[in-house]
């Protein structure tokens, strides 16, 4: 790692930027554009992303206010546990943890950094960490196993029995840092007695884990407030992805990458809810004049991504659909639902998704802990793929309820579960009719495909396949 | 050594499994050290540990399994593909890890498309990867379903006695094992680590009477003194799975010897007995869960470097091997802290990654092995 890189520490860089990025539409419009020069490699997001009105703005100020709790959270009285996209970090806020997402920021870093994660994807092979784990964590570990990022006090993941790679990663964090650790685990079957049960005792044992190392008692109240807020923000989504099944559809391409953005750093806070009315606000106004969200207000076709974006600097794979006219009907990092949304019942899904019932203490836990277990990628992929409520099941549904005209996998290259089963799995996709093509890129590392070649194969499969 | 741990080390088909077939008995495949082997044994049916080796090609495996996956259940895959397993009757996968839980689906569609190399009996047997109340409850049943589901298809009763008699003759290979390793550990031991391993995996394609049988008296002949390797560096090998004893060959040359282990294959798959007291379908999923030997179970690590620092001492090894096949991120991240904590605590290491399947890579192994005996002898 670069003597440089050491200098400050990278989340509290990542905060000035964002927190700047937040500011920077307030001022006269010369003063914006001036801004702009001195983010050179910011700009091509912080420019896409303001220029879709309020909702941008609204998540470019989530963004800040989520750096600003974990660089400022001692200060605030706030404890530190790093963890994973696909746990829900309700609970850590009912806790006053502050959820330290190394997938998020990772992201962070590679749609803003000009060298992206590499000096941090590096620094963990350094120190004895394979380089064919998954690039999501290793981006933001690597600063964090160099002691140079926010102080932490605990380690929190629930993906053994659904990501090897991704458990891995915060396993090696806790014995390499030497902190208390708590994984939650994840039986292959999704529904049943069994399942459920295990679920339950799993997150009351989180639950003892997170009051042992905060000194802190669950406090009810909170917990309740928090769920009410979880409500309410699953009732905009299932609006949100409502609204996605027009034709056209209203959601800019953007919105997807918002909308399960904004549930990773702050579901259940109310930074979520304000971020999730502005795109409902937006995606209703669009719907109502029969606009596309597409910026150029034509739609031709419609994708649908099966596992995750890619996140290459200045948001280059949006602007690319953008510039297809190919409209951006969701991954599995937006699919987890209540049970109750209209979309859950026309699939007959309910069992897949969760419900909260607020009556008492222990009713809102078995809440939780279905919650989490039915978080992205959790829920789908612990089985096999083409068992009951997984993968293979959970796309085709969707593809369908989405109307998309092909689907595509993306990821990184330390998937070592999805790459188990992808070739047969689009196999499968293929079979219910919708076009599937494999990017063989690193959604968080330039190196390992440029985004040039990536583009380029996209757009070929989709002129081999006829689609445009 | 006996020329029959070779042979069933060795020979997917060994002489042992023709003659159980022969003789009308069935014959039940397993991917990890998780599963309670005794539940064959006490339903007569032949258990048998699906293994890699001998595989000269991965078409099959890189046409199901994408590129980025461990090599060894490729292997796998492709010996099934080529009819090399269609002597198993059924077979029993586990999430071992994602590449090898994968190789459920992989096998399940190499086996529609080619209308063939399915063993009729197939089981999704799930493990849980942390040893609590609820995570043993949970096992508990899931190894009553699995008895269930092995009564149902190969129709037979598995009693609690018979369950309770095969606790019994696994533990007794467990005690003759554990006497095994106090032999290699011996100084100028009068076996080599490839021969030990030979003699291990044996145990798992054989069955367990005879292999009983064989192991006494092998254990009784090496207790009562023998041809002793002298001069050698002693070394231990740890990591991701290995049942090939040409890279034990391959390590050991003319000038070392491995003379412990902690691999899947090795001593993990007999370390620890079944309390022969209680309920047994309890007894054995206790004692499986409680493995804690491999990087699976989460949040170990402190327990398995321990162990790993005692072994070394009684062993009284001079260096570490720490190896990993390549996509074997469990095992080769938790290396890396072997590497750090055990240099520390003044043992030296070397870490290798590799690929599983025929050594093609020996002269770069060969030298990294050679510095690696320079340092440390």
């Amino acid at each position: 790692m670069r003597k440089e890189t050491r200098e400050y520490k990278f989340d509290w860089m990542l905060w000035t930027m964002f927190d700047a990025g937040a500011k920077i539409k307030k001022g006269f419009p010369k003063e914006y554009s001036h801004s702009l020069n001195y983010m050179p490699y910011f700009r091509g997001v912080i420019e896409p992303m303001l220029a879709t009105g309020d909702p941008g703005q609204k998540f470019i100020e989530c963004c800040a206010a989520y750096l600003d709790n974990l660089v400022h959270s001692r200060d605030k009285g706030f404890k530190t546990a790093i963890t994973t996209f696909c746990f829900s970090p309700a609970i850590l806020y009912a806790m006053d943890i502050v959820p330290v997402c190394l997938e998020i920021l990772s992201v962070m870093q590679t749609l803003t950094g000009k060298r992206g994660t590499a000096e941090h994807l590096d620094y963990c092979n350094e120190v004895g960490y394979t380089e064919t784990s998954c690039s999501s964590q290793r981006g933001s570990l690597g600063g964090y196993l160099a002691g140079n990022g926010a102080e932490i006090d605990m380690i929190v993941t629930d993906t053994p029995g659904v990501c090897d790679t991704n458990a891995n990663a915060f396993a090696f964090a806790a014995a390499y840092l030497d902190k208390p650790f708590f994984s939650l685990d994840m039986p292959p079957e999704l529904n049943g007695v069994r399942s459920d049960a295990y679920h339950l005792g799993d997150f009351r044992a989180l639950i003892a884990f997170l009051e042992k190392h905060t000194g802190k008692k669950l406090d009810i109240d909170k917990l309740r407030e928090i769920m009410q807020r979880i409500q309410k923000q699953d009732e905009l989504v299932a609006e949100l992805e409502d609204l996605a099944r027009l034709r056209p559809s209203p959601m800019p391409v953007t919105f997807n990458f918002m909308v399960h953005a904004s549930r990773f750093l702050f579901a259940g806070m109310p930074e979520c809810t304000v971020c999730l009315e502005s795109m409902l606000a937006v995606a209703k106004e669009n719907a109502a004049a029969g606009r596309s969200g597409l910026s150029s207000g034509v739609e031709k076709l419609r994708s649908f991504w099966c596992y995750i974006d890619h996140y290459t600097q200045n948001l280059r794979l949006w602007q690319m659909l953008e510039r297809n006219n190919i409209c951006y009907q969701g991954n599995i990092l937006s699919r987890s639902w209540a049970a109750n949304a209209p979309h859950v019942k026309e699939y007959g899904t309910e069992a897949a998704a969760y419900e909260l019932d607020l009556s008492t203490l222990d009713s809102m836990i078995l809440g939780m802990a279905l919650l989490n277990s039915r978080m992205p990628m959790i829920k789908s992929i612990r089985g096999p793929y083409d068992a009951k409520n997984m993968w293979l099941e959970d796309t085709v549904n969707l593809a369908k309820l989405h109307g998309a005209d092909f689907i595509v996998y993306n990821g990184t290259p330390g998937c070592r579960n999805t790459w188990g089963m992808v070739k047969m799995f689009a196999r499968d996709t293929e079979k219910a009719g919708f076009p599937t093509y494999i990017m063989y890129a690193d959604a968080f590392d330039d190196r390992v495909e440029s985004w040039e070649a990536t583009q380029e194969r996209f757009e070929e499969f989709l002129t081999v396949r006829g689609l445009l | 050594m006996k020329e029959e741990f070779r042979e069933a080390s060795a020979v997917l088909e060994n002489k042992w499994v023709k003659k159980w077939k022969e003789g009308g008995g069935k014959v039940v495949g397993y991917t990890c050290s998780y599963v309670p082997d005794e539940i064959f044994y006490a339903a007569g049916i032949l258990p048998y540990r699906v293994r890699g080796f001998g595989a000269e090609a991965m078409t099959i495996g890189d046409t199901y399994f994408g590129p980025f996956i461990c090599s060894l259940p490729k292997c796998m895959l492709q010996l099934a593909g080529q009819g090399g397993f269609d002597f198993l009757d059924g077979v029993i996968i586990t999430p071992g890890c994602d590449s090898m839980r994968r190789l459920d689906e992989c096998w399940r569609k190499m086996g529609d498309d080619a209308g063939a190399h399915m063993p009729a009996f197939h089981f999704h047997f799930g493990v849980p990867h942390k040893f609590t109340d609820y995570s043993v409850t949970w096992f508990i049943e899931e190894t009553r379903r699995l008895v269930a589901e092995v009564e149902r298809h190969f129709n037979v009763t598995i009693t609690n006695e018979k369950l309770g008699e095969a606790i019994r003759v696994h533990n007794k290979t467990r005690l003759l094992l554990e006497r095994f390793d106090a032999i290699r550990s011996q100084a100028d031991p009068p076996i080599s680590g490839t021969d030990a391993l030979a003699v291990i995996l044996a145990g798992t394609t054989m069955p367990r009477d005879d292999y009983n049988s064989l192991l006494g008296e092998l254990v009784g002949e090496l207790e009562q003194g023998g041809e002793r390797l002298a001069g050698r560096a002693r070394l231990m090998l740890v990591g991701s799975a290995s049942d090939d004893v040409e890279l034990v060959r391959l390590i050991e040359g003319d000038r070392a010897l491995v003379v412990a282990d902690n691999l899947c294959f090795g001593t993990r798959f007999y370390s620890n007995l079944v309390n022969e007291e209680g309920d047994p379908v309890e007894e054995l999923a206790k004692r499986s869960l409680a493995h804690n030997d491999c990087p699976r179970m989460y949040g170990e690590y402190r327990d398995r470097l321990n162990r790993l620092i005692n072994k070394a001492g009684k062993a009284r090894v001079q260096g570490v091997i720490l190896q990993n096949i390549r996509f074997c991120d469990l095992h080769g991240s938790e290396n890396g802290l072997f590497e750090r904590d055990l240099e520390k605590a003044g043992i030296p290491c070397m870490r290798l990654e590799r690929e599983y399947g025929p050594i093609v890579e020996s002269g770069r192994m060969r030298m990294r092995i050679d510095a690696f005996l320079e340092r440390i002898v």
